[in-house]
């Protein structure tokens, strides 16, 4: 009993002794620490945004945001960074991961600027240009104060680089990684990080986590950028980490200029204005490109009119290819498409699948557009009108952030004259107003060979925009003020004030077939598509796995896990296509693909299947030996070096 | 026998759920999604993505909902709405989730700030729940929608169109594997150290040590594209039917899809996989046959007078064939399991390449479903394996 009792009596001090002073010293450390200030932020904006969100408690003096305002120690100083981007032996780093490209074609992927030197808004004249040249690059350090690795305070000359662990992108920053510390002595520490962390939701890029970053933006037609490249898009802890401008680059001239690049519609205005931004990025070196991605596709070398295109999918003239001697041309994938319903699912194989079903309006070949089933794409005065109109509270208008509000005080929008303004709630405010209409050619039919009607369209519409449809976005929906099908071949858009989509001319909505009658058992047996509401359209099979074709091939079954059956639609309204069968088989992976297209087992291995591993050295080298054609095009993807301008 | 099976199925429900919690809290921690990747887009233009966006797209794929009302909803498709007794509605505005997630701004005294999730904007709530879709369960066999894979569509489609692939290619690999292994691994224990005994544990032992993937390519090699090269009948390298029809040396124009066609491709990851079942079950009875002719029993048996073939086949096989038992427990989860390597390699459209699939394409629902599944058929095997004990070894009564 007694010796239990010293037990306790011993456990009783020992808490008192260690646990207590523990408990006391959190406590009280928590007690001194400075007040922080909790303000809820509204999240959701029902009505009217208000532009100052955060309800600052009056009686207390908020200081300044200071997070990522300290210029980084290295990376702060331009010198630094153009120092860095001539030390870099670009064509080199190419040559590691390309080896089997010839000089010309290496060439070819080297970048500049932001757009590949094909596009329509590439400034290929008045931007600084940075070739490999260690001399100045030595000189423009010893300019900045960093000699032998070191500046006056001693500081190294040391620099943390981020990417992913993708195979390629070790390859080349092994190279680089040498090329920076022989020709510069500036040290560089790898991570190779997985990419969901690299590219998560909280980590890495989208926290600006790292001082030297390489990933790679897709290229497109519209070269857009405002949230790459826009002062307001900087990602701060401050802002919820909105936008896309990792570097934290504020450079006023190019930010107005990449608005204004996106607040026109007059072609030569954006071209001059994306050639001012090209010049200050490349002058403020904030970011370094490095090249365009590889992408191949290969294809029986018997197959005539195959012609892949960068900024296309490689079946768009899907029609013109012949095949000597075969009916079939089979097409390999190594990932099976989700769904033929493209509204809710846009990769690639599902796009390239679903696009063999339907007639083209527009292609998007070479960074451009062109008219295919439209009879032309609309311009200003010539189909499509932009004029001034005056709004007033209440009116619906296009805000700066991308929404359709009801115009109240404190809204901010672009004038007519291109500012951004906000209404002040009583002014007269003049704002662009968009209307767009479409002229499709005549004779368009679904596969059954029941004409393609205005109903469809409507329907298409209808669907497209409920909000229940499963799609990602409804930006565009929301966006357009009146839809009108004026008859089966026309259609007019009006936009609200203030939207001004470049590229308005590329297409309206899609068509959907109202007449069909699901066959599939469930609810809507014996109903017609029209009658189905738009959240079940995604289980649907008639949507999902065989919808109605208007375009050169109609599917006639799909086995999952194994292939896909299409066969010529003889209601095309376009030239039918010259091969009677089409069939996608899906493999495993890149490799078994290469190795049927290799025992004539498989036709076409387009670029999403080729990618730019391994395999496409394998296809070039089979092309060369005469077995195969293989046309190799610089990606629209692009890597690159983001600089981080700030810390912390 | 019957309070042994009554307790054993209350063990399995038990460890069939415990299972489910913890395989489904695994997957749930994990990244990926439907929503993955909606970031990367580039934000300004007409495909903008806005939180409303990527609200609906998780409330579509529940992803906005409590992990323990998303657990009962897979599980058995409860709750589907308020719960209603007797006429009166309750938990109606019980929250079962969060569509938005509220943000808190904390500023510091040393002037920086940053905002932080917390709490909840907008609440998922028991009355939302009666306008989603639910599915019935997975316990009442309705395994829900895919998330990326099919996106949207039933994964009992999924697993439907695999399944016969499946089971035709692993139900023969492992008959055929039984039928050859069983009676290879007695003999060469009963002429044990013969030129037999030999060869054949060395073969074995070369089959239990090299994975299928490099037996696969090797049989590709030789008897797809060496044989093809030379003019000798070969057999197609992957798939399970043929595109088009095709000419074989020797045995004429083979018709795509017809019995033949199947058959050739049939052959070779039947082929392997049969091989290396062979290869790990001969070596098992072996060592078990041998460890029970050196007892006593069987040396009474054999001065008994008893014929050599008794005595190996009543007498010692019978006790060595128990721990075979225990390794064939795990029959029914692999043969719906399939074999993802073998199935990758010939690009066979099984249910294993579809797992493999579906974990690399994050698409979880369809993740859990075959997991459970195969979960489910592995405690069946050993509950049978339990009472085969009982019938092959009289000493083993259960009670």
């Amino acid at each position: 009993m007694k010796k239990q009792h010293i037990l306790r009596r011993a456990a009783i001090l020992f808490v008192a002794a260690v646990v207590a002073p523990m408990i006391a010293a959190c406590g009280g450390s928590a007690a001194t620490e400075p007040q922080v200030i909790r303000e809820t932020v509204v999240v959701k904006e029902t009505s009217a945004p208000i532009v100052e969100t955060v309800v600052v408690k009056e009686e207390v003096e908020v200081a300044k945001d200071t997070s990522f305002t300290t210029p980084h120690p290295i990376l702060g100083d331009v010198k630094v960074r153009q120092a860095i981007a001539h030390c870099v032996n670009r064509p080199e780093l190419i040559k590691s991961v390309y080896p089997f490209l010839t000089d010309e074609q290496q060439q070819g992927l080297l970048m500049d600027t932001f757009l590949p030197k094909s596009h329509w808004a590439a400034n290929n004249t008045s931007i600084v240009s940075y070739p490999f040249d260690p001399e100045k690059g030595m000189a423009l350090l010893k300019e900045a104060g960093w000699e032998e690795g070191f500046n006056a305070d001693g500081l190294p000359l040391f620099l943390k680089f981020t990417t992913t662990n993708a195979a390629f992108r070790q390859t080349w920053a092994t190279v680089l990684e040498q090329q920076l510390k022989d020709n510069c002595g500036i040290a560089i520490s790898r991570t190779h990080a997985p990419g969901s962390w690299w590219f998560g939701d909280t980590t890495g890029l989208s926290r600006r986590d790292f001082e030297l970053g390489a990933f790679a933006w897709v290229g497109q037609t519209d070269p857009g950028g405002i949230s790459l490249y826009a002062c307001n898009q900087i990602p701060l802890p401050s802002n919820n980490w909105e936008g896309q401008n990792y570097m934290g680059w504020c450079n006023e001239t190019a930010s107005k200029a990449i608005i204004a690049a996106n607040n026109t519609l007059d072609k030569a205005e954006r071209v001059k204005q994306y050639a001012i931004v090209q010049e200050e990025f490349t002058k403020d070196m904030v970011s370094l490109p490095l090249f365009n991605r590889l992408e191949a596709a290969a294809a029986n070398k018997n197959l005539k009119n195959f012609k892949p295109n960068p900024t296309e999918y490689y079946t768009w003239n899907v029609e013109e290819w012949e095949l000597a001697g075969k009916d079939t041309v089979v097409l390999a994938f190594t990932q099976e498409p989700a769904s033929l319903y493209t509204l809710v699912e846009s990769a690639a194989v599902a796009t390239t699948a679903a696009g063999l079903l339907s007639a083209r309006g527009v292609t998007s070949l070479d960074y451009d557009y062109q008219a295919v089933g439209m009879t032309k794409l609309p311009s200003i005065g010539d189909g499509a009108t932009n004029e001034d109109v005056e709004v007033k509270a209440g009116d619906m208008v296009w805000t700066t952030s991308g929404e359709a509000v009801a115009l109240a005080e404190g809204v901010e929008v672009t004038n007519a004259a291109g500012e951004t303004v906000v209404w002040d709630g009583s002014s007269a405010l003049t704002m662009k107003k968009l209307t767009v209409s479409f002229e499709m050619k005549p004779g368009m039919k679904w596969q059954d060979g029941i004409p393609v009607s205005k109903a469809d369209y409507e329907l298409g519409y209808k669907v497209s925009c409920d909000p229940e449809s499963g799609a990602t976005t409804f930006t565009f929906c929301d966006s357009v003020a009146t839809f009108t099908q004026e008859s089966d071949t026309k259609q007019t858009l009006v936009f609200h004030p203030g939207v001004q989509w470049p590229t308005f001319y590329t297409g309206g909505f899609g068509a959907s077939p109202a007449h069909q009658v699901i066959e599939s058992d469930g609810p809507y047996k014996g109903k017609k598509l029209a009658e189905v509401p738009a959240k079940d359209w995604p289980t649907l099979p008639e949507v999902a796995e065989k919808p109605l074709s208007t375009g050169p091939y109609k599917i006639v079954s799909w086995e999952k896990g194994q292939k896909m059956v299409f066969e010529a639609n003889e209601n095309y309204y376009g030239n039918a296509p010259k091969i009677k069968n089409l069939v996608i088989q899906f493999y495993e992976d890149t490799n078994a693909a290469v190795a049927a297209l290799l025992t004539g087992n498989v036709d076409v291995v387009g670029t999403e299947t080729l990618g730019a591993g391994a395999e496409v050295e394998t296809v070039v080298k089979a092309a060369e030996e005469g077995k195969l054609q293989v046309q190799t095009l610089a990606s629209p993807t692009w890597e690159h070096i983001d600089f981080n301008l700030f810390i912390k | 026998m019957a309070t042994f099976l009554i307790r054993r199925l209350i063990q399995m429900v038990i460890v069939l759920l415990a299972s489910a919690i913890v395989s489904y809290a695994l997957l749930y921690l994990a990244p990926g999604g439907p929503t993955t990747g909606l970031r990367q887009i580039q934000q300004g233009g007409r495909n903008s993505i806005t939180a409303e966006d990527i609200a609906r797209i998780k409330a579509r794929f529940e992803l906005d909902l409590f992990l323990p009302y998303r657990f009962t909803r897979w599980l058995a498709g409860f709750p589907s709405g308020p719960i209603t007794i007797g006429g009166q509605t309750f938990f109606a505005d019980t929250p079962a989730g969060c569509a938005i997630p509220g943000q808190v701004r904390l500023r510091y005294p040393d002037g920086t700030s940053e905002i932080i999730e917390e709490g909840c904007e907008e609440y998922v709530t028991f009355a939302d729940l009666a306008d989603r879709r639910t599915s019935r369960g997975i316990i009442f066999g309705d395994f829900g929608n895919s998330q990326v894979i099919l996106r949207d569509r039933p994964i009992s489609v999924l697993i439907e169109s695999r399944l016969p692939y499946t089971l035709q290619l692993m139900g023969a690999a492992l008959f055929i594997s039984i039928l050859i292994g069983v009676p290879l691994g007695i003999y060469s224990a009963v002429r044990q150290y013969s030129r037999f005994d030999y060869v054949m544990t060395t073969v074995s032992f070369v089959g239990s040590s090299l994975p299928t993937f490099v037996i696969g390519i090797i049989c590709i090699l030789i008897f797809a594209i060496a044989a093809k090269e030379a003019g000798l009948p070969y057999l197609p390298p992957g798939s399970a039917v043929a595109l088009s029809d095709y000419t074989v040396p020797w045995i004429g124009t083979v018709e795509s899809e017809s019995t033949l066609d199947r058959l050739l491709h049939f052959i070779m990851p039947c082929g392997v996989l049969v091989f290396v079942n062979i290869a790990g079950y001969s070596r098992f009875i072996r060592s078990g046959m041998l460890e029970v002719l050196r007892l006593d029993y069987v040396r009474t048996a054999r001065s008994k007078g008893l014929r050599e073939r008794t005595v190996v086949l009543k007498h010692a096989l019978r006790n060595a064939i128990l721990p075979f038992i225990t390794l064939l427990a795990g029959v029914f989860a692999e043969l719906f399991g399939g074999a993802a390597i073998t199935e990758a390699i010939f690009n066979w459209p099984g249910l294993g390449r579809l797992l493999v699939d579906s974990i690399e394409r994050t698409d979880y629902t369809v993740a859990m479903s075959l997991t459970m599944v195969s979960i489910f058929l592995l405690l069946l095997g050993y509950l049978i394996t339990d009472i085969l004990y009982s019938v092959l070894d009289p000493r083993i009564r259960l009670s």
